[in-house]
């Protein structure tokens, strides 16, 4: 465990310079919002010191007020959670992206193994991945319509009619 | 260039003889081989983590189940740590350690039934059959502990529903002495037999620093020097009572994959032995409520393919605002189809089942194409001294 | 065109003779269309000694061109659903369908899910259904035993009840293994 706070530390000496606001929801996690326009610093930061491995992206969506009939929606945004391990030492780095912005820059340039994370965030978030080379469809059906993105909360499945039913 | 012009495209799949499960292949050959290398995944997507949603915390703890038919275990365990987790509950120290004897047993399953399809790809079926039929000996015990041969469903959230008598671990230790002694078999078999030894070494070899560099997890990237193990860097359930040794081993190729998989069953063998000894006292359950705290965590456990990564949000409610699941076998994708280039066609097989690929894992969510750009390609010229060398 | 110059005595030793050689050695072959893996492998182990279907002349073939019968094992993702037709319509005429675990029935525990088109059996005539989560291997082999049972009579299975209790029943209409063992 002494290892373990060690290592955290070490990454929020790295991190302090691009961090919005720094918590620790458990005592093994550190988590660290960005600014999108930090992500590559932070990364490559992270990246420089040797700091653990990238395991996994997650992409959270967070809509706006919930639906109600005939109005339009407030704005929601999209969370990009950016895990990295080393050990025990689990450290996020997580950048909030509205709607009408959802693009970011690709990691892979630092780290190759982002490439599958990136595009799957893409696929299933509809989260614009700017330099990321790969196209077209990864998981999804040849046939799947373009501009649905299933993990979108407001995505519930072809039966039902999308609108409306929120919180499902 | 010239190696886009002569490229010669070998489709496989995805309904193919070899693997029992779909994905599409691409192989690009200049003679016997391979050049580039790409993979359409994607025929086994059921869009899990979406359902998920729309579940409830304890009939997730299902369908998660229901992610792989060979690591249903690892995959409730690490679901199921989570949300006790996020809940503030204490398991018992009994639930947890039947829990790990499941999840080892669970391991030594899905490495014998690794050995034997790994074994059949390499055309060399004998192995496969005494290999199945030795697992059946660990799939008849997973079966009287829970009931069921694949999906036992001994988690509950805050426990296990089955108990360890001392019946039961009397038959254990019984099964578990044959397996041993069948696995020092194995181990001769793969050490020692000529044909398997030159399909098997020097395939496929991968530098620690290049596993590293593409992400390989697991029983592959131990087999290439890198000490990774989840049981160990950050133990769960009982893991830090009775310890397990990271096996490893230096020579990074197919060989390597097969021995660290057998030490690794030699090992589980011994810890299962271990808490058998010393199980320790108590109650099976304890309550969890039925709304769980709003709240993000992280839950990781290393299942029998490498790190199985569980990212749960709550919101608070009776269902799960996010369940995200990064599965093994999708790190281990780049590996293969980079270290496929150079490669004879013939040992394609080999290679892809050397990193024991789960499509129903990886294919809840992604597929991965790889282009011929990149520092991968070969120019005509360096291909066409290949083959002479090769052939000399 | 052949066989209608055939004389109709031949005719019917002809027939005789092929479906004895139907029944007798099954070939199949399996596809996953979205499957967990557990009952793939349940029916990967039908082959292994401890229960090696083969002595029965069930064998698991490569290719759909080869095959009799199609083992088909979980929910019909949208990727799967054209290979899985274009398996099928591959393979040679006459040719049956079993449907092996929950999620082949009926999407199962995937039920609602978004990629999932449905049961096989909104794709394929499924002649019979082996339920279990997944079945047991004794389950896949009476499932085929059932199918060899009622062509033996010289028909598809008939439509569907329920046989009896147990997680690993078979859906079926015919009686079980005892006369396959040739």
């Amino acid at each position: 465990m002494a290892s373990t706070i060690g290592s955290l530390g070490a990454a929020e000496a790295v991190l302090k310079p691009f961090a919005k606001a720094i918590n620790r929801p458990q005592p093994e996690r550190l988590e660290v919002s960005i600014h999108p326009d930090d992500l590559l610093a932070a990364v490559r930061a992270l990246v420089d010191e040797s700091w653990g491995y990238l395991s996994a992206i997650v992409g959270l969506d967070r809509p706006g007020q919930p639906v109600t009939q005939g109005e339009s929606q407030a704005e929601g945004a999209i969370d990009v959670l950016y895990l990295f391990c080393s050990g025990a030492a689990v450290v996020t780095l997580r950048i909030t992206l509205p709607y009408s912005q959802a693009a970011i820059p690709t990691i892979s340039g630092i780290t190759p193994t982002a490439m599958l994370y990136e595009w799957e965030l893409r696929e299933m978030l509809g989260v614009e991945v700017i330099g990321l080379r790969v196209t077209g469809h990864l998981i999804l059906a040849d046939d799947w319509p373009v501009g649905v993105y299933p993990l979108r909360k407001s995505f519930t499945g072809f039966n039902q009619p999308v609108a409306g039913a929120e919180g499902a | 260039m010239a190696a886009d012009t002569n490229k010669f495209v070998i489709p496989i799949g995805p309904q193919h003889p070899a693997l029992k499960e779909p994905a599409n292949f691409e192989f690009w050959v200049d003679g016997e081989i391979v050049t580039g290398a790409s993979v359409r995944l994607g025929y086994v997507h059921r869009g899990i983590e979406k359902g998920a949603e729309a579940r409830t915390w304890t009939q997730n703890l299902y369908l998660m189940e229901r992610i792989c038919g060979i690591c249903s275990h690892v995959h409730a365990t690490a679901y199921t740590l989570g949300v006790e987790k996020l809940a503030g509950v204490k398991v018992p120290q009994r639930a947890n350690a039947i829990r790990q004897l499941m999840a080892e047993l669970e391991r030594i399953h899905s490495h014998m039934l690794w050995l034997g399809v790994a074994a059949h790809e390499g055309g060399f079926d004998t192995l496969f059959m005494y290999s199945w039929r030795d697992r059946e000996t660990v799939m008849d015990l997973l079966e009287k502990i829970s009931g069921n041969k694949v999906h036992y469903s001994a988690n509950l959230l805050g426990g296990v529903k089955f108990d360890i008598t001392s019946e039961l671990a009397a038959e254990i230790h019984k099964g578990l002495d044959f397996l041993e002694e069948r696995n020092h078999f194995y181990m001769k078999v793969v050490t020692t037999d000529e044909t398997f030894i030159g399909r098997t070494q020097d395939i496929g070899t991968m530098t620690t620093e290049k596993a590293e560099f593409l992400g390989a997890i697991g029983p592959t990237a131990r087999a290439s020097g890198v000490a990774r193990d989840i049981r160990v860097d950050a133990p769960y359930l009982i893991y830090d009572q009775f310890p397990v040794k990271v096996m490893t081993h230096t020579s990074g190729d197919l060989h390597g994959r097969f021995i660290v998989r057998i030490n690794e069953t030699f090992e589980s063998i011994r810890i299962i032995r271990e808490i058998l000894d010393h199980m320790p006292q108590g109650e099976l359950t304890t309550r969890v409520p039925r709304r769980i705290p709003a709240g993000e965590v992280v839950s990781r456990v290393e299942a029998p393919r490498g790190e199985l990564l569980y990212f749960i949000a709550s919101n608070g409610s009776e269902k799960p605002e996010r369940v995200k699941v990064r599965t093994p076998s999708l790190c281990n994708w780049s590996t293969v189809l980079s270290l496929a280039i150079g490669l004879k066609l013939a040992d394609m097989p080999m290679l892809l089942s050397g990193i024991d690929p789960c499509f129903s894992c990886n294919d809840r969510s992604i597929s991965l194409k790889r282009g011929q750009q990149g520092p991968q390609v070969w120019s005509w010229e360096k291909l066409r001294q290949y083959g002479i060398e090769y052939y000399r | 065109m052949v066989q209608q110059t055939l004389n109709s005595s031949w005719q019917n030793v002809l027939t005789k003779v092929t479906a004895w050689a139907r029944i007798n050695s099954p070939w199949a072959i399996h596809f996953n269309s979205g499957s967990c893996n557990g009952c793939d492998i349940q029916i990967l182990a039908t082959l292994t000694p401890r229960y090696d279907v083969e002595r029965f002349g069930i064998k698991l073939q490569g290719s759909p061109r080869h095959a009799d019968v199609l083992l088909c094992t979980g929910p019909v993702t949208m990727q799967a659903r054209d290979a899985l037709l274009r398996t099928y319509e591959q393979m040679p005429e006459p040719k049956f369908v079993i449907a092996v675990g929950s999620c082949g029935l009926s999407g199962g525990v995937f039920h609602g899910c978004y990629n999932i088109v449905g049961g096989i059996n909104e794709l394929l005539p499924v002649d019979v259904f082996v339920p279990g989560c997944p079945p047991r291997p004794e389950g896949i082999i009476y499932g085929v035993a059932v199918l060899l049972e009622a062509l033996k009579a010289g028909k598809r299975p008939e439509p569907i009840q329920w046989s009896g209790s147990g997680l690993d029943g078979v859906l079926h209409s015919g009686s079980g293994l005892e006369d396959h063992h040739g």
